[in-house]
């Protein structure tokens, strides 16, 4: 397990170095330098020439691109040109910001996922079934952000329930804080909810007809016993591994919520570095999603081999 | 008779009982249709096609971009079916010409991230060795960006158009494709009649090509119909961040964009080219699961043996 853990870890290593030479390439190759990108093309050729300087954008490509790595992986991001904040501090207090809501998608959609596929396995191919297969194929064909216009209609301008914009500090006021997350929460958790329950029934379905169960079956033991205790313990692993595989995937998908719901996360730091070229914010927010994401892969990976000691390590 | 023994001849690769092979795939084809599934994914589909293609040649140009601000945000009318706009065009029309944004979109950047992918994955699990390994080394990191992050990034980093948001979603999945492609190849290449084209002599590029690749194309296609469902998904959430299709151009997303703004007194605008952008993913989602069921024998057995426990 060790030598395996240590050959994921380096793996993690590697693959993170060709996530930042991406990145660089990304940010760098492409047509227009970054003082253009600052300043727009239209500006003063000495001010351009003057930032081109500062930023050492005249040096030979490999050499930014050393530079850059060596500030990159000592944590020296830099400042935002569009906050004119420290990039690290700004980064970290987005995070938490954006840990509220992927964690609170990711409960609603396991809450809700579990007892839906579940109903649906037991019910399969009658109209609790139906409906629920239905409803999950709707939730994985329509786009997150209409979904969050549909909430914001809903609970927010016709019932009045909740707040349709902005973010509050969990720190600050935890009630509100909640608040506020909880219809951009939605919308990202709709999607993954429509999947584990997809997901659910099938493993229902395979684990309902296995021996064990039939013999439980056929000792007497009642249905709601043999469903809850013996068919769900072994089928839900899977499934919340599945879960846990999408934390990352719900950090890739809080962009266009938060941007949505105007909530001030690390998905809408993202979404501002975008729109105003800010290029080293934009470098280091697309860094800090992508690593998250590689992170968990890793961690739900390790924790899945843990529990199930069938898994052979390759 | 002369013919059939040179087929034979000329193509080491192949089982030689090209016939059944080919009624065999007809047979799935047709088998698709007649799932519900099938049925209703294909007309979906279908009509996204039709629409796509057509509706710009037979609506005339005018009913899109025609302005009419005393008729902003009318609710649906014998005028107009599905209501109208912040500037009073015509949101059915509207939401119609969108459809071929969609299509163009869906159809170029998958066939971008087949063109990049699939030779790649081709290459790396035939090979294997060492250009596998540094190329699913760049498959994996590229995986490790939320296929959106990615996309927005290097659309907004060559500048926010139409061409630009296909161009960076078709690199996005272009990784996906390969990944994909290479596990068929590594799967093809232990068949005995891998071994018995390179038994007969025959060159690398040659089994690649004539005996690997024809049989790797069914779950290329049901990748490629699924991420041309994600294709659409994307270019609607890139546009509706402004950093897809610009406007003037029709798109479905940049719709639902400048619905915001609208929501109270004119929930139509939202909901018209929300319903557009959910049926055709739903048509291709479902679509892809027929296509799966009915081309992979190996996935609808295992359903079968499953079912019967």
């Amino acid at each position: 397990m060790l030598s395996y853990i240590l050959k994921r870890l380096l793996l993690l290593v590697l693959t993170l170095w060709i996530v930042l030479t991406v990145t660089f390439l990304l940010t760098n190759v492409v047509p227009g330098n970054v003082a253009v990108m600052i300043l727009g093309t239209r500006s003063n050729p000495e001010t351009l020439a003057a930032l081109e300087q500062r930023l050492g954008l005249n040096d030979p490509l490999p050499v930014q691109y050393v530079r850059w790595l060596g500030k990159t992986v000592s944590g020296r991001w830099g400042d935002s040109l569009r906050f004119d904040q420290p990039i690290g501090a700004l980064v970290r207090q987005k995070l938490v910001t954006s840990s509220v809501l992927v964690v609170m998608a990711l409960i609603i959609a396991v809450v809700a996922s579990i007892p839906l596929g579940v109903i649906a396995a037991r019910r399969q191919n009658r109209w609790q079934d139906t409906a629920t297969s239905g409803v999950a194929l709707v939730g994985i064909s329509l786009p997150d952000f209409f979904w969050g216009i549909l909430f914001i209609l809903v609970f927010s301008r016709w019932l009045r329930w909740l707040p349709s914009s902005g973010s509050v500090d969990p720190g600050q006021d935890l009630v509100q804080s909640l608040r506020h997350a909880l219809l951009p929460a939605l919308a990202l958790g709709v999607g993954l909810m429509a999947h584990l329950t997809r997901m659910t029934r099938s493993a229902m379905l395979e684990t309902l007809s296995k021996d064990y169960v039939r013999v439980s079956r056929a000792k007497g033991l009642a249905e709601r016993k043999v469903t809850y205790k013996h068919a769900l313990r072994n089928a839900v692993g899977p499934v919340l591994t599945v879960a846990g595989l999408q934390l990352g995937y719900l950090f890739g998908g809080v962009i266009v919520v938060e941007s949505l719901f105007n909530y001030t996360g690390l998905g809408w730091l993202t979404y501002q570095a975008l729109l105003n070229r800010d290029v080293p914010l934009i470098q280091a927010s697309v860094l800090v999603i992508a690593a998250i994401f590689m992170l968990s892969n890793l961690i739900v990976d390790l924790l899945y081999r843990a529990l199930d000691p069938r898994i052979e390590y390759g | 008779m002369a013919d059939e023994a040179t087929t034979i001849e000329v193509r080491p690769g192949l089982p030689g009982d090209r016939g059944r092979a080919a009624s065999g795939r007809a047979r799935a084809l047709r088998r698709i249709f007649r799932t519900s599934k099938g049925l209703v994914g294909g007309t979906l589909v279908a009509l996204v096609v039709v629409v796509g293609v057509l509706g710009p040649v037979v609506i005339p140009h005018h009913l899109a971009t025609q302005i009419d601000v005393l008729h902003r945000l009318a609710p649906p009318s014998a005028a107009h079916p599905l209501g109208t706009d912040q500037l009073g065009r015509d949101e059915l029309v509207r939401m119609l010409l969108g459809a071929r944004t969609s299509l163009y979109v869906g159809v170029l950047a998958v066939a971008l991230s087949v063109v990049i992918g699939l030779p790649l994955g081709l290459i790396g699990g035939y090979f294997g060795g060492w250009a596998d390994l540094v190329l699913m080394r760049i498959v994996d990191a590229i995986i490790s960006f939320p296929v959106l992050l990615l996309a927005l990034t290097i659309s907004a980093v060559l500048g926010p158009n139409l061409t630009n948001a296909t161009l960076s979603i078709g690199i996005v999945y272009a990784p996906y494709l390969a990944r994909i492609a290479r596990s068929e190849v590594l799967k093809v290449s232990a068949m005995p009649y891998v071994e018995a084209a390179r038994a007969s002599g025959a060159g690398h590029v040659w089994i690649m090509l004539r005996t690997v690749l024809p049989n790797i194309v069914p779950p290329v296609i049901v990748q490629s119909t699924i991420s041309m469902a994600f294709a659409i998904l994307a270019e609607a959430a890139l546009s509706f961040l402004g950093l897809g299709t610009q406007p003037p151009t029709p798109s479905w997303g940049l719709m639902i964009q400048a619905a915001r703004d609208y929501l109270d007194i004119a929930p139509w605008t939202a909901l018209v080219p929300g319903a557009a952008i959910a049926l055709s993913v739903l048509g291709l989602n479902m679509l892809g699961d027929a296509l799966r069921d009915a081309l992979d024998p190996s996935f609808v057995m295992e359903q079968a043996r499953r079912a019967e426990g």
